[in-house]
């Protein structure tokens, strides 16, 4: 009868003790310092992004961290779904909100989702704005605005149609994420009039999910596919590299092109292969920057609604058209200038 | 209400083939007639390109079925096998990557697959010591893998791995010859049909799956056994890695999602028992190259924009018609509960 | 059947104890690490992320139970809100979106039904195949579309609710009583741990073994679509890819909660101590670290501590 009980406690404590060791963990690392609204002399500001654990938005992170650091009074949290789930995206505005922190900087991935989240923490007087991708126009304050989805769709049509040649005719691909994902979706609304004042034709649209070995493989079908191929645009983080990968070994390097999205670093090896001319982005670092800049002048006080102008440090001073702090317009990287960058 | 209340007749019009145990003949039906027809649609599909690139394609996915299908034949299952790939391409990538470790291949790869073996045995020892069941287990360690694999890669990607290891996934081991993926999944299918139809060691898998009791009374150790095949499919999960991951453009903590629903439909689809002790590996195989060929026959039936929507509906109601059919078909042959 | 379950209860209550202990332990170290953690006003805004869950989870139990699994009821969700948008898209009416997402819901729950029982194909391998099925129907009828804009009356759904409990709160505890009266005190609930023990048995005993499966798995389609609405509430979007991964999710909490996954035993209660534990071990990471990657890791090893512990502890009750 001892024995039982004993080995039961044991099993107990040993469950416990799994328990607490498997959360107390992390307990060394720097974010542990609890924000829970007591530390008043810093303020926080949390940077959520549509994906944590991809290279584009870590490089987003890197400008934040420099912005935080300059600026000496932001505690910065960088935290985000890292399977890119919208749901978990609200669930986490939800959580800072009761944190009662100061500034919440979301990349919605799927603006309607997010948008419910954005307007309660409005209410309960946290500054919302959005970065990245814009939310729905009440559940904000103010868009970190590096590109709307209209300039990135035309940005990447035109990209395509200046490579190939103002007469090039033939079929492109667009290879997507998920047939739900919202963003894409947005860039392929405004892609498809773009392509269609051109002379391209717009022959189908693949859908290999968030899943490399997918977007490859669509690539090397697609090619096989049309003979008339001339460009395939790659308009996720994962389709972009997958397709480039995929006219590169199909051997057909410089007859087909690809575009899409993508941190220069990410794509340099296809550019100087000559697989890619162009790649479509903004400067990321800048944006995480300027976005963590926007966070801390609000909770400041120091920007407000009207404002036709922003101070935003090492960027200088931008302009505020309406509720959008403009960064600046998409940057074309090329096999000319893509050394400039490293992000 | 009983057992025999509803046992029906089989259909004359069921051919016997079809019935189970026949699988593999009618997968081998079900394949050649989406050859045949794709073929008549455009009959550029059958080209070396496209069919080197669907081999290459199913290599991994042959090479882990071939050990999914072990552990399903003694009972048991796992689905961490796609968590398991992207953390052991993350330690291949630091070790041999030229921005990380730089470590030469030769001490790379051989510590990459004694890793994938060790989380194999990880799961192999909840499974049989820890008595944890083991679709709990592996979803658990699928959780705690993917976590882990993200944190560990902090946000970024490893590229640059050893040319000799890319030129050998994506040409071959010498200038000409088969990708190293082929080979290996040729190879390993090889081992593996050996392994389970004319050894000994192959028979008591099925035995452990088929009758516990009498596996044990038959003097079987039902828990080395039951180890044996998870570690076998944690090494062949790091060696479809190594074949595999140096194809793809970079390596990304995202790698592998959803790789072990893909893998288990393969093996449900080849006509091995989730119950274990049934089953054979040439349906696996051929499941295998039937799922492969889905997309890129998608693509050149050219199912137009808002057909591509409906390209998951069509993969799923094929997976359902495939588990269902040969069932429906011998049905009153056998029945289980 | 009385007897054999009264011998098994030490058993289960040492899980539940074991359960609770370790839920008021992490309640106690996240409240003193998150002041703030245990305000109730909190914790009942919070709750909101729980309850399409734990709906789900009180079908998913009793599925379980009966040695089974419904690995289908995430892309059922996809289905009933692809339903739901699309008939409120044309009708206006939200009841009618809501009348039509429960009926389809119903619908794939009997199809699975019926393909278990009348077929006899193994529920993991049915549901696993209509999982695939209902997401790419849902994404292709849908076309990808997001359907908004319910309106207000349906958003209070979701926010608000009798004495600051959401209303999706007070319908799960009502579900939750009424499953907890099935499996412990009627016919029925005897009959699903009688399945689940032996069903081969079962049968002989005559219980209509297929009439309870069927209606088991049509009843998991309702509580999909139950908890689809609840979910369209709150985020006021339908889309394909509602409650994506969700099975997975469920099923955790589910065996967390001490139901074993080859069927015979299990209780409600366990579940919700099941549920609680995951959602504020969650909770915690997310608002104490903020590190995502570590709430997978832990719900993860969690999962497993869980059932290695409990067969710990039916090993010494075996000895003794």
């Amino acid at each position: 009868m001892r024995r039982r009980l004993s080995s039961r406690l044991f099993a107990t404590y040993l469950f416990l003790a799994m328990w607490i060791g498997a959360s107390g963990c992390g307990s060394s690392s720097p974010e542990s310092k609890n924000s829970g609204g007591a530390a008043h002399s810093k303020r926080t500001v949390c940077l959520l992004p549509k994906i944590k654990g991809i290279s584009y938005f870590t490089s987003c992170h890197r400008g934040a961290v420099e912005a935080a650091d300059e600026l000496g009074d932001i505690e910065l949290i960088y935290d985000g779904p890292i399977d890119g789930d919208p749901k978990k995206q609200a669930e986490m505005i939800e959580q800072w909100t009761v944190d009662g922190v100061d500034v919440i900087c979301v990349a919605p991935n799927a603006p309607d989702v997010v948008a419910n989240a954005m307007r309660e923490a409005r209410a309960a007087g946290i500054h919302v704005i959005t970065w990245d991708a814009d939310g729905t126009a009440d559940s904000r304050s103010f868009f970190v605005n590096q590109a709307t989805a209209e300039s990135i769709g035309r940005g990447m049509v035109k990209a395509m149609v200046d490579d190939l040649g103002p007469d090039a005719e033939g079929d492109v691909v667009i290879i997507s994420s998920d047939a739900t994902s919202a963003n894409q979706n947005a860039w392929i609304d405004v892609m498809k009039p773009a392509l269609a004042e051109s002379r391209l034709r717009l022959a189908t649209i693949k859908y290999p999910g968030e899943n490399a070995s997918n977007a490859l493989a669509d690539a090397k079908d697609v090619l096989q596919k049309y003979e008339a191929l001339k460009g395939i645009f790659g308009i996720s983080s994962v389709a972009f590299p997958g397709a480039a990968e995929g006219v590169e070994q199909a051997g057909k390097s410089g007859q087909v092109l690809v575009t899409g999205l993508s941190t220069p670093n990410d794509m340099r090896r296809y550019v100087k292969n000559g697989t890619v001319k162009s790649v479509v982005l903004w400067n990321t670092i800048d944006l995480g920057y300027l976005t963590v800049r926007v966070a801390s002048a609000l909770a400041r006080g120091d920007l407000k609604e009207g404002a036709t102008t922003f101070d935003a440090g090492r960027l200088g001073t931008l302009r505020v058209v309406g509720d959008h702090v403009v960064l600046g317009d998409i940057i074309v990287f090329t096999r000319d200038n893509i050394d400039q960058y490293d992000f | 209400m009983g057992v025999r209340g509803r046992r029906t007749r089989l259909p004359r019009s069921v051919p016997s083939w079809f019935r189970s145990g026949h699988r593999e003949l009618g997968l081998c039906l079900l394949i050649a007639a989406v050859l045949v027809g794709i073929g008549m649609v455009d009959p550029r599909f059958h080209s070396t390109g496209t069919w080197n690139d669907l081999l290459v394609r199913s290599a991994p996915t042959m090479i882990v079925a071939c050990g999914v299908t072990l552990v399903v034949l003694t009972g048991e299952i796992d689905v961490s096998v796609g968590s398991q790939m992207a953390f052991l391409a993350a330690i291949l990538g630091t070790m041999v990557s030229r921005t990380e470790w730089n470590l030469s291949p030769w001490i790379g790869l051989p510590a990459t697959l004694a890793a994938g073996a060790a989380i194999g045995m990880l799961n192999g020892i909840l499974v049989t010591i820890g008595r944890v069941p083991s679709i709990v287990a592996t979803l658990g360690v699928m959780t705690a893998l993917r976590g882990a694999t993200t944190w560990m890669m902090g946000g970024s990607n490893i590229e640059g791995l050893p040319d000799a290891l890319t030129r050998a996934a994506k040409q071959g081991l010498f200038r000409a010859g088969p990708p190293l993926g082929v080979v290996v999944a040729a190879g390993t299918a090889f081992v593996c049909y050996l392994l389970l139809h004319h050894m000994p060691l192959g028979r008591h898998l099925y035995a452990v799956g088929g009758g516990r009791e009498a596996a044990r009374l038959a003097g079987l150790s039902e828990i080395r056994l039951k180890w044996f095949a998870f570690a076998v499919t944690g090494f062949l999960v790091a060696l479809a890695t190594i074949v595999d991951v140096p194809r793809l453009p970079k390596i990304e903590a995202g790698i592998g999602v959803d790789f072990e629903l893909l893998v288990i439909t393969c093996v449900v689809v080849g006509g091995v028992s989730i119950s274990g002790g049934r089953g054979r590996l040439g349906g696996v195989l051929l499941a295998v190259l039937l799922m492969t060929l889905i997309r890129p026959v998608l693509t050149f039936l050219e199912i137009g924009e808002s057909g591509e929507k409906w390209a998951k509906a069509v993969q799923g109601v094929m997976i359902l018609a495939a588990v269902l059919s040969d069932r429906a078909a011998s049905r009153g042959v056998r029945r289980e509960p | 059947m009385r007897r054999a379950e009264r011998r098994r209860s030490p058993f289960a209550w040492w899980h539940e104890g074991a359960l609770l202990a370790l839920l008021v332990a992490l309640l106690g170290i996240a409240s003193v690490c998150v002041p703030s953690f245990l305000r109730l006003e909190n914790q009942l805004l919070l709750s909101r992320h729980l309850w399409e869950m734990a709906i789900l989870a009180i079908g998913m139990t009793m599925i379980v139970i009966t040695g089974g699994i419904d690995l289908s009821v995430g892309s059922m969700m996809g289905l009933c809100a692809v339903t739901l948008g699309m008939t409120y898209a044309a009708t206006s009416s939200i009841a009618a979106g809501c009348l039509a997402c429960l009926a389809v819901g119903i619908a794939c729950g009997a199809l699975n039904g019926l393909l278990i029982t009348r077929v006899r194909v193994h529920p993991l391998i049915v549901t696993l195949a209509t999982m695939a099925a209902f997401r790419g129907v849902a994404e292709g009828i849908s076309q990808g579309r997001a359907y908004s804009r319910f309106g207000e009356p349906f958003a209070v759904l979701a926010r608000g609710g009798p004495g600051g409990v959401p209303w999706p709160g007070v319908f799960f505890l009502v579900m939750a009583g009424i499953g907890a009266l099935i499996l412990g005190r009627t016919a029925v609930g005897r009959f699903l741990y009688a399945i689940g023990n032996n069903e081969r048995a079962a049968r002989f005993a005559g219980i209509a073994v297929d009439r309870v499966k069927f209606g088991l798995y049509t009843f998991s389609g309702l509580l999909a679509a139950m908890a689809t609405i609840v979910y369209s509430a709150r985020f006021d979007t339908a889309k394909a890819d509602a409650g994506k991964g969700m099975e997975l999710d469920v099923i955790t909490a589910v065996v967390v909660g001490g139901t074993s996954i080859f069927g015979g035993r299990g209780n409600l209660g366990g579940t919700v101590l099941g549920l609680l534990l995951i959602h504020e071990t969650r909770l915690f990471i997310g608002r104490y670290w903020k590190i995502d990657e570590l709430r997978s890791i832990v719900v993860g090893i969690l999962l497993i501590a869980s059932v290695l512990i409990y067969r710990m502890l039916a090993r010494t009750e075996d000895r003794a």
